[in-house]
Parts: C-alpha cells; sequence; structure tokens
C-alpha cells in the first residue's frame, strides 16, 4: 500500500461519484405527491445541510491535516475503543445501506434469476481487493469512473431529450410538511460522504474548502438533471416501478440505439464497488488496522453476513435500508463526534500533541 | 498460494451457483418484435411475432383475457424461451380499445422488461392482417409513425407518451396513432377519449 | 596477484579447464633478458589480422635493451602498441572478463599490469531495421547483439557528455556484462540506485537475454500483468526516453534494450507520431486506444451479449447472429474460447515455421480451417469476425499484446458465466490493479491516474512540437512518485 500523500482534489472528486451514486438507486425516497420545484428546493435545503456537516472534518483538517480518527485517538486515548466500535457500526451499516438496494435492483430489474446473495459475495471479494490496495488506488480508479459517469450521463440525459413532455407537467410547488422532511432526509444521505472524508483525509495534501463546495454543487447538479428527466421525460410512468433512475436509462433512446440502461448497470455496480471499497479502508482504519488484509475480510464477512440477514429477513432489510435512521446516524459520526473534537484541539496540550504527530 | 487457490474457488463455485448458468442465450431466445391484439370469434387474440429473417412472420397466436394472460401462457406453452424486452410495435385493434387499452397498457407498465419506447397505435382489422402477411409492413409502419409524430407532434406514438395521457388528471383525451387499409395503407392521428 | 607469467597461464588454463578456444600465444621479446610474454585470447572472438598489425608485429621487433619485465610493461603500454583501446587491468578475474569480451590480454613475465587491447572481431549481425518496431519515417537503425556496437549507436545520436554508460556484470556463470545508460543531468540519483541495487540482488546463474532482467526490475508487491519495464530495439527511441530521465539497460547479447521507469501511456507512443503531423498523429493514438479496448473486450462482450442480453444486439446483426449460432454444434461461450485458442496456435506456428511456410500457414488457417470450418457449420461467421477482429486490433498495441491475450479469454470466460456484470466488475479489478502498479516507484498508470493537464499534451493527442518543448518531462517529477 502507498504511504505517498495524494491530493485532496483528488479524494473529493471520488467522494463526490461516491454522493451522486446515491440517486442511481432512489427508490420512492424521494415523495410522490410533491412537485419538481418542491424536490429540488429540498434538495437544495438537504445539500446546504450537508455542507454544514462538512464544517467540523474540515476545521480539523485545516488545523492539523490530520483525519479525524488520528486526531480522536491522540487527543482521547481512552476513548479509542468506543469510537472504533461507533465508526466500524456506522461504515457497517453504510455499506449495506447501499449494497441491499444495488443487489436487490439487479435482480429485479436486470437479471431475475440471479441470488442477490452471490452477486453481493463477488463483489464484497472485489472490494476487499480494492480495499487492499488502499485509498490511493481507489481515488486513481476514481478517475476513470468520473469519465464513465459523465459519458454515461451524457447518454442517458441526451436520449431522454426527446421525450420530454412540459404540457403534462408543470413547475408549480406543491408538497406538504411531511413531504419536505421525508425529501430532506433523503438528501441529507449524501453526506456520509462527510464521515468518510472525515476518515480518510488523513493522506491527502493541499486541501482547499471550495473543493467540498464543488463536489456538493456537482453532486447537486446531478440530482437536479435527474430528477429533472424524471418528472419531465418519464413522468407517472417513474411511479409504476421500481428504481427510477433505472427507467429514465431504460427509456433513453439516442435514434435507434438504446439498452443504455446497461451503462447505468455499469455506472451503478461501480460505484457501489467504489464505496465499499472505501467504506473497507474506513472501517479497518476506525479499527486502527488500516488496509490490514485480516481485517479488511473480516469486515467484509461482516458486510456478507449483514447482507444474508437483510436479504432473507424483511424487517433487517427494513432497518438497514431506512433513510431516517441512516440520516441521524450520519449527522453523528460526520458531525456531532468531529464537532466535539473540534473543540477540544484547542486545548493547548491538544495542540502540542497534534502537532508532533503531524510533524513525524 | 493457498489463499488463492481458496479465493479462485469462492469466486467459482460463487459464479456456478448464482443463476447465471439459466441464461437467455441467443440461439435460444425468441424474441418477439411485434404484437397486434385483434378479435376473433369474439374472443381477444394476442399474435407474437417473433423476430426471423424469414420473408413470412413467424407468429404465435395466443387467445386470452388480457396481456398478462397471453404473456403467462406464452413462456407456459406457446414460447418457452419469450423475451419481450426488444418488442418494438404493439398494434391495437381500434374497437378493442374500452376492453385492452387501459388494463394491457397498465401491466405493461409494471414490467421492467417492456422498453417505454416502443410504438403503440391503433389499426383496423385488415392492417393487421396485412401485417400478418409480410415482415417489411413492420418498417413501413414505424416510419409512419415516426413521420406522423413529426407533422404532428401531439400525436402519442410510443408506450411511455399513451401511458402518461392515460395517466394524467390535466386531460381527458389524446391524439394515437390509427392506421388503415384500404388498398394503401394509411396514417392519421386518432383522439382516444378517457373514460 | 602474483606476476609469474607460467603461473598466470596455469591458472587460467585450469580455469578454463583447458578449453579448446583458450589461444596463448607465448613469446619471447627482443632483449639482453629474454623476456617472456604471452598474448590470450579466446579463439574466434578477436581479429586475427588486427591483433598481429596492432599487437605482435610493432611488439616482436621492438628491442628491450636490457629491460625489466615491469619496464617492459610499462615501455609496451607507451610505446609499442598501435592500439587505441588499450586497459590496464591487475587480475585474473578482470582478464577473464576481457578475453571472454574478446580482447587480447598481453602478460608480460614479472609485470605487475598486465594489458587489455580491444581487437574484437567475432561476427556478429549487422546494424538492421528492427522488425518489431517498424517506421515510415525516421531511421532505419536498430540494435544489434554486441553491446560495444548498441553504445556507439546511442553515443551517435547523443553527442552530449552528460550520457554515461555505466557497467554491471550479472550472472553467476554468464557473467553479463550490461550497461545502465542514462543522461546525468536528467535522471534521478535515487532512482539510478533503485535500480543498482536491483540489479545487484539478480541472482540468476546465466543471463542470456535481457528478458531475464526484466522480472527483477518489476517493483515489489505490484500487479505483474503489465510490463513496468520497457523493451526497444530502436536507439532513436531509447534516446528519446533518455531525456525523459529515464534509464536504458543495454545487456549485452541482446537487440533489446530495457527501458525504466515505463508507464501505460507510453504503450500508445510511437516514433512516427513525432514525425507526422499533430493531426495525423493525434487520430493514430486515438485510433490504438480503441484498437486496445477492441482487442481487450470485443470478445467478451460478444459472448455476454449473445448469452445473456441478445436484445441489446441491433435487431439486423441480430438475426445473423442468432441465426448463425443456431447451427453451430457448440454453446457461443465456448466456440469463442476454441476459435480465440486455436488463432493462437496458429499464430505461434506462424512465428517458428520458416517464413517460406509462413504463407502456407496463413492460407491452411484463413482458408481451409476458418471457411471450412464456417461452411460446414462447425463455427458461426459472426464468432468468427468477433475473434479476427480482437486479434488484428491486439496487434495495433504489440508491447500489450501478452496481457491484452490474457486478459481476453478472462472477459470471455467472465462474460460467459456473469454476463455483463462479470466484465464490469472484472474491469473495475484490471484498473485498480494497474492503478496499483509501479514502476520503479513511479505510478504506472501516470498522467490519466494521478491525473496531470501538463503530460497530457503526449497522451491521447500529440501537441505540436513548439508546446511540447517548453517544459521537460522528468519521469521522477511525476505526481506520487515514490523514490
Amino acid at each position: 500500500m502507498s504511504k505517498v500523500r495524494f491530493s485532496s482534489k483528488r479524494l473529493l472528486l471520488t467522494l463526490m461519484l461516491c454522493a451522486c451514486s446515491v440517486i442511481l438507486l432512489q427508490n420512492y425516497d424521494i415523495s410522490e405527491k410533491s412537485s419538481f420545484v418542491f424536490d429540488i428546493l429540498c434538495m437544495l435545503f438537504g445539500l446546504a445541510i450537508c455542507f454544514v456537516l462538512f464544517i467540523p472534518s474540515v476545521i480539523i483538517k485545516m488545523r492539523t491535516n490530520l483525519d479525524f480518527l488520528t486526531v480522536a485517538r491522540t487527543v482521547t486515548p481512552k476513548l479509542k475503543i468506543p469510537l472504533a466500535v461507533l465508526y466500524s457500526l456506522y461504515f457497517v451499516y453504510a455499506a449495506e445501506f447501499f449494497l441491499l438496494p444495488y443487489t436487490d435492483m439487479f435482480s429485479k430489474k436486470y437479471y431475475s434469476d440471479v441470488t442477490p446473495c452471490l452477486i453481493a459475495l463477488i463483489l464484497l471479494s472485489a472490494c476487499v481487493y480494492a480495499a487492499l490496495k488502499g485509498v490511493n488506488v481507489i481515488t486513481r480508479f476514481g478517475i476513470f469512473l468520473f469519465v464513465f459517469a459523465l459519458i454515461t450521463n451524457l447518454l442517458m440525459f441526451g436520449g431522454s431529450i426527446g421525450t420530454l413532455d412540459f404540457e403534462l407537467y408543470g413547475f408549480e410547488v406543491t408538497g406538504s410538511v411531511n413531504d419536505f422532511i421525508k425529501n430532506t432526509v433523503y438528501f441529507i444521505i449524501p453526506a456520509f460522504i462527510v464521515t468518510l472524508f472525515a476518515c480518510l483525509s488523513g493522506k491527502t495534501k493541499n486541501f482547499k474548502l471550495r473543493q467540498p463546495l464543488f463536489a456538493l454543487i456537482v453532486t447537486g447538479l446531478k440530482y437536479g438533471l435527474i430528477m429533472f428527466f424524471i418528472w419531465f421525460s418519464l413522468g407517472d410512468y417513474a411511479s409504476k416501478q421500481e428504481y427510477q433512475t433505472f427507467i429514465l436509462a431504460r427509456a433513453a433512446r439516442i435514434g435507434f440505439f438504446g439498452g443504455i440502461e446497461s451503462l447505468y448497470l455499469a455506472l451503478a455496480t461501480m460505484s457501489v464497488f467504489m464505496i465499499i471499497s472505501l467504506v473497507l479502508c474506513a472501517v479497518t482504519k476506525s479499527a486502527g488496522k488500516e488496509s490490514d488484509i485480516k481485517y479488511v475480510i473480516i469486515f467484509a464477512v461482516i458486510l456478507f453476513a449483514a447482507h444474508m440477514c437483510g436479504s432473507y429477513l424483511n424487517s433487517v432489510k427494513e432497518i438497514f435500508t431506512n433513510n431516517y435512521i441512516f440520516a441521524v446516524f450520519t449527522v453523528i459520526t460526520a458531525a456531532v463526534i468531529p464537532m466535539m473534537y473540534v473543540f477540544a484541539g484547542r486545548k493547548s496540550s491538544a495542540r502540542k500533541t497534534l502537532h508532533s504527530i503531524n510533524m513525524s | 498460494m493457498r489463499a488463492r487457490l481458496c479465493i479462485v474457488l469462492i469466486c467459482l463455485s460463487a459464479v456456478m451457483l448464482s443463476g447465471c448458468q439459466s441464461s437467455r442465450k441467443i440461439e435460444t431466445a425468441q424474441i418477439i418484435e411485434n404484437v397486434t391484439i385483434s378479435e376473433r370469434n369474439g374472443q381477444t387474440l394476442y399474435t407474437f411475432y417473433i423476430l426471423s429473417s424469414a420473408d413470412t412472420p413467424l407468429k404465435t397466436e395466443i387467445p386470452a383475457g388480457s396481456f398478462e394472460q397471453a404473456c403467462e401462457l406464452a413462456q407456459n406453452q406457446y414460447i418457452p424461451n419469450i423475451s419481450l424486452s426488444k418488442l418494438e410495435l404493439l398494434m391495437i385493434e381500434e374497437h378493442l380499445i374500452d376492453r385492452v387499452l387501459k388494463t394491457d397498457i397498465e401491466y405493461i407498465s409494471t414490467q421492467p422488461s417492456f422498453s417505454p419506447s416502443a410504438f403503440v397505435a391503433l389499426c383496423d382489422s385488415k392492417t393487421i392482417d396485412k401485417f400478418s402477411e409480410s415482415t417489411r409492413e413492420q418498417d413501413l409502419i414505424e416510419e409512419q409513425l415516426i413521420l406522423l409524430k413529426k407533422n404532428n407532434p401531439d400525436v402519442s406514438i410510443n408506450y411511455l407518451s399513451v401511458f402518461n395521457h392515460f395517466e394524467s388528471e390535466k386531460t381527458n383525451e389524446f391524439r394515437v396513432g390509427t392506421l388503415s387499409f384500404d388498398g394503401e395503407l394509411k396514417i392519421s392521428g386518432k383522439k382516444v377519449i378517457k373514460s | 596477484m602474483n606476476n609469474s607469467l607460467s603461473e598466470i597461464l596455469s591458472d587460467l588454463k585450469a580455469d578454463f579447464s583447458d578449453s579448446a578456444d583458450l589461444t596463448i600465444r607465448n613469446l619471447t621479446l627482443k632483449s639482453e633478458r629474454q623476456i617472456k610474454a604471452a598474448i590470450v585470447t579466446i579463439e574466434g572472438l578477436c581479429d586475427k589480422e588486427q591483433l598481429s598489425q596492432s599487437v605482435i608485429n610493432p611488439l616482436l621487433p621492438y628491442d628491450f635493451k636490457s629491460m625489466k619485465g615491469q619496464e617492459a610493461a610499462d615501455k609496451i603500454l607507451s610505446s609499442v602498441m598501435a592500439s587505441s583501446d588499450v586497459v590496464v587491468i591487475y587480475t585474473k578475474k578482470e582478464i577473464i572478463s576481457f578475453i571472454t569480451s574478446g580482447f587480447a590480454v598481453i602478460i608480460v613475465d614479472g609485470a605487475q599490469q598486465m594489458f587489455a587491447v580491444g581487437v574484437q572481431g567475432y561476427s556478429f549481425r549487422g546494424v538492421n531495421e528492427p522488425e518489431s518496431e517498424v517506421v515510415q519515417r525516421g531511421s532505419r537503425e536498430g540494435f544489434s547483439e554486441p553491446l560495444r556496437v548498441n553504445m556507439s549507436l546511442i553515443r551517435r545520436r547523443m553527442k552530449n557528455p552528460d550520457l554515461v554508460f555505466e557497467q554491471m556484470t550479472v550472472g553467476r556463470e554468464s557473467k553479463t556484462q550490461l550497461m545502465l545508460c542514462y543522461l546525468k543531468s536528467r535522471v534521478s540519483p535515487k532512482l539510478l540506485g533503485k535500480l543498482k541495487k536491483r540489479l545487484n540482488s539478480c541472482n540468476l546463474d546465466s543471463v542470456l537475454a535481457s528478458g531475464y532482467l526484466s522480472e527483477y526490475l518489476e517493483d515489489e508487491r505490484s500487479s505483474r500483468l503489465f510490463s513496468g519495464v520497457g523493451i526497444s530495439e530502436r536507439p532513436d527511441t531509447v534516446c528519446g526516453k533518455l531525456t525523459e530521465g529515464r534509464i536504458a539497460v543495454i545487456v549485452d547479447g541482446t537487440p533489446a534494450v530495457l527501458i525504466v521507469p515505463r508507464l501505460f501511456v507510453e504503450e500508445f507512443q510511437g516514433v512516427d507520431d513525432y514525425s507526422n503531423r499533430t493531426y495525423y498523429a493525434a487520430f493514430i493514438r486515438l485510433t490504438k486506444y480503441l484498437s486496445f479496448f477492441t482487442a481487450l473486450f470485443l470478445p467478451g462482450l460478444y459472448v455476454a451479449l449473445a448469452q445473456f442480453h441478445p436484445e441489446y444486439f441491433p435487431t439486423g446483426i441480430l438475426i445473423k447472429t442468432s441465426e448463425s449460432l443456431a447451427q453451430t454444434p457448440l454453446p457461443v461461450t465456448l466456440e469463442t474460447l476454441a476459435i480465440t485458442f486455436v488463432y493462437e496456435i496458429m499464430k505461434e506456428a506462424g512465428l517458428r515455421i520458416p517464413k517460406s511456410l509462413g504463407h502456407a500457414v496463413g492460407i491452411v488457417g484463413a482458408l481451409v480451417i476458418g471457411e471450412s470450418a464456417v461452411n460446414a457449420g462447425i463455427i458461426s461467421s459472426s464468432t468468427l469476425m468477433v475473434v479476427a477482429t480482437a486479434a488484428i486490433c491486439s496487434y495495433v498495441t504489440s508491447p500489450l499484446y501478452p496481457p491484452v491475450t490474457m486478459l481476453r479469454f478472462i472477459f470471455i470466460i467472465i462474460g460467459g458465466l456473469c454476463g455483463l456484470w462479470g466484465i464490469v466488475i472484472a474491469t473495475a479489478v484490471m484498473i485498480i490493479s494497474m492503478c496499483s502498479k509501479t514502476s520503479l516507484g513511479v505510478p504506472y498508470m501516470s498522467s490519466l491516474a494521478p491525473f496531470s493537464l501538463r503530460t497530457m499534451r503526449d497522451v491521447f493527442v500529440r501537441a505540436d512540437w513548439k508546446s511540447l518543448s517548453k517544459h521537460i518531462i522528468k519521469v521522477q517529477r511525476f505526481k506520487e512518485t515514490e523514490v
């Protein structure tokens, strides 16, 4: 595993792709009763919260040039184990949050004969390999994924322009408080990248505040475009089937050429692959054994076991894919705990220790 | 080395057990290109046209109460390796519109294998007869529908548009492409009034 | 070392086990003391005429008067020998090293030093155009087997005192000479040190070709599928690489020179790119990338689509392909694998048999096996076309042929077992593996990942020379290089 420091810009690009992938697995998470403009407002509000959640980890990064977990271990060595447990739990939950809908979508929409658990097993095996190579390598992979995502999105949107219909669906603002809460919670989910940033940013250099801001703006643009096309191109048809973004890709056609859903599926697969690989890196880091083969495999086995439970027990699946639980968990791990260390880190003794680590 | 062997074995067993072996092979798959819905002896007849290079269309006629039932019958009895993902044209005999259009369109909307961009058109019985004579007719009809849409943007020619007009609360009526055959093929837009 | 001539000669004979090609010409120098001397050579490695003219002819008539052995040796070096290529040596190890390289060693009884005279004259292949790197415009010279000839080919192109050749010996038994070649002002000393350390760690008995060393030059724990060591038979290519801070390893007896570090994007750069117009060079580069992807993915994608997603074929192709495949006995995966395998056999046969029979193999392969098998319904024409297209494309980037061939087989198997999804996962793993690879500490995928806009001017397109010459590229300056 490479020990060299890499560009913070690249980490944020990778995290942006992870955040963008949330909407690829969108399945009735946005209220059906609310209008397009209302959804956009919710999205802006949700992403603004995401940016606020970025602040504590950004302060830690700018102040110490270290990641949050290293800072926490240094400032409060006694809390090492509780923190490791909490973050490990969070990352396992986050991995399942993406893995379960992905395998579900795959078996329902793309290839119904397949066994979801075995798809998860193969995917996890690939993720273990990537996690062993480290965050730096995964972010390099992110560059290729970015180009692929760009091409796929261009084809998806370009192929849907022909079916846009502004007569049936308008720009009115309709929606209730419940819709607002539901939608906003959904749009807070991309904040999981904040936790990943907090845990993985230790090896990056040249961090600038505009990087997370830019990542969230691009994420917002992508969400906005997908929602726009789902609303105006698919219309009511979108609500008849699960995984609306898949249907958008299925309906897109460039001339006589269709089949863009294959590219969409490849993008979703690679995005989930990247998220889980990063999560495996983060979870082993939170356990204090970054990219250690033994720990990576142990956590992969835990993820697989959790996936098995989620696949066969509906109640478990509901817990694992609950937006509200995930959002609350994210807020705690991304902002609340790091914020405590922002204040703790101001003490002169803590500052000295952190400075000495940074220098070494 | 042992670890690598274990990984290879896990991957192989996963692949073997994943269900991938029950694939739709190209040489055995019976890919449906068109479906016509007509009436014979008071019963609704679903005709599935299988993709082939023959000049005379390869078709299977299935009498059924609905499209859902026809698909089930096709899969279980008539066309075991049926694949509907390349469906390009759905033609419905005009007078069956009230009987089948809404229910069948509702059913199709829930099926992921159907492409929402498939063409949908109404027609008379003579067009269906003509259609079953030669495969060239299908391309001709598709071209006509595209031309119709170009000249009359308000006509719905694909499934996605037809479905959305059905579901929309904003309109009570909409226009779909209608084909008729009286010596030569004619195409026009016909108003459909939602019941 | 003992300076008694008889002892040195008997030691040498013992070392060579009285080998028939060890030639010792005993002389008695014209002097009052009747000084004994000997000229040691290896039969067939030196030019006898040159030896006579530059050593024996001036030596025998020269009158050394009352000089002792040591004084005579000094005189020989300063006044007698007519050769310009003389190296003073002192040890038996050096004697062996020089005589096996074609030098003649003069030993004077009682003298401390000995002289190795460059009279190499063994027969070797001339400087020909390399067959594997043919260019339209540019030099037709390619490396040959002798180390010195190859050094001269580089030196002729780099008339710069910065160019350094550093000699090393590898192979416990073969004692193969090699030269590290670099530009002192451009190379990173750390990179050079790292390379030397790796070459010194090479514990092979014999190094008979440069390829033996390439595995020792690869980074540890780095994927071995793609090679992190470049190979070139062209002196102009090597000179170009040296200016970027790379190091060339010239191995005696091999016309292929190793170049490290090697990056992925270099596989798509050709000598002609820099002679052609920029727009055409860019077109060729993009064609190469397209060919690489076609060679890698086409058969796998074809199998995956035919096996799992036939609906993604355009209607016309779908009808033809399904009808063609329906008539063949093997499933599409096995059929594609079989044809690819047969193609590899035919390629190997074509390479090994005499050139005069090569056409016959081509005709048998293309007409008899290919066409007959299609006509007989054993294989489908569409599969044959896909495999043939991929095979042709794989030659566009010939240095990548080995990994592309292996990956093609893997993608065919995965495509047949898991469909497009399997190919996506395999591609992700492949990219991760490539991104983690380093060549002497430089990331293999440099320019792309880590991304560098400055070096991108010579990746997918080639910028014009004016803008290329604005910035000097040095490999050690690539982002995230660990040296």
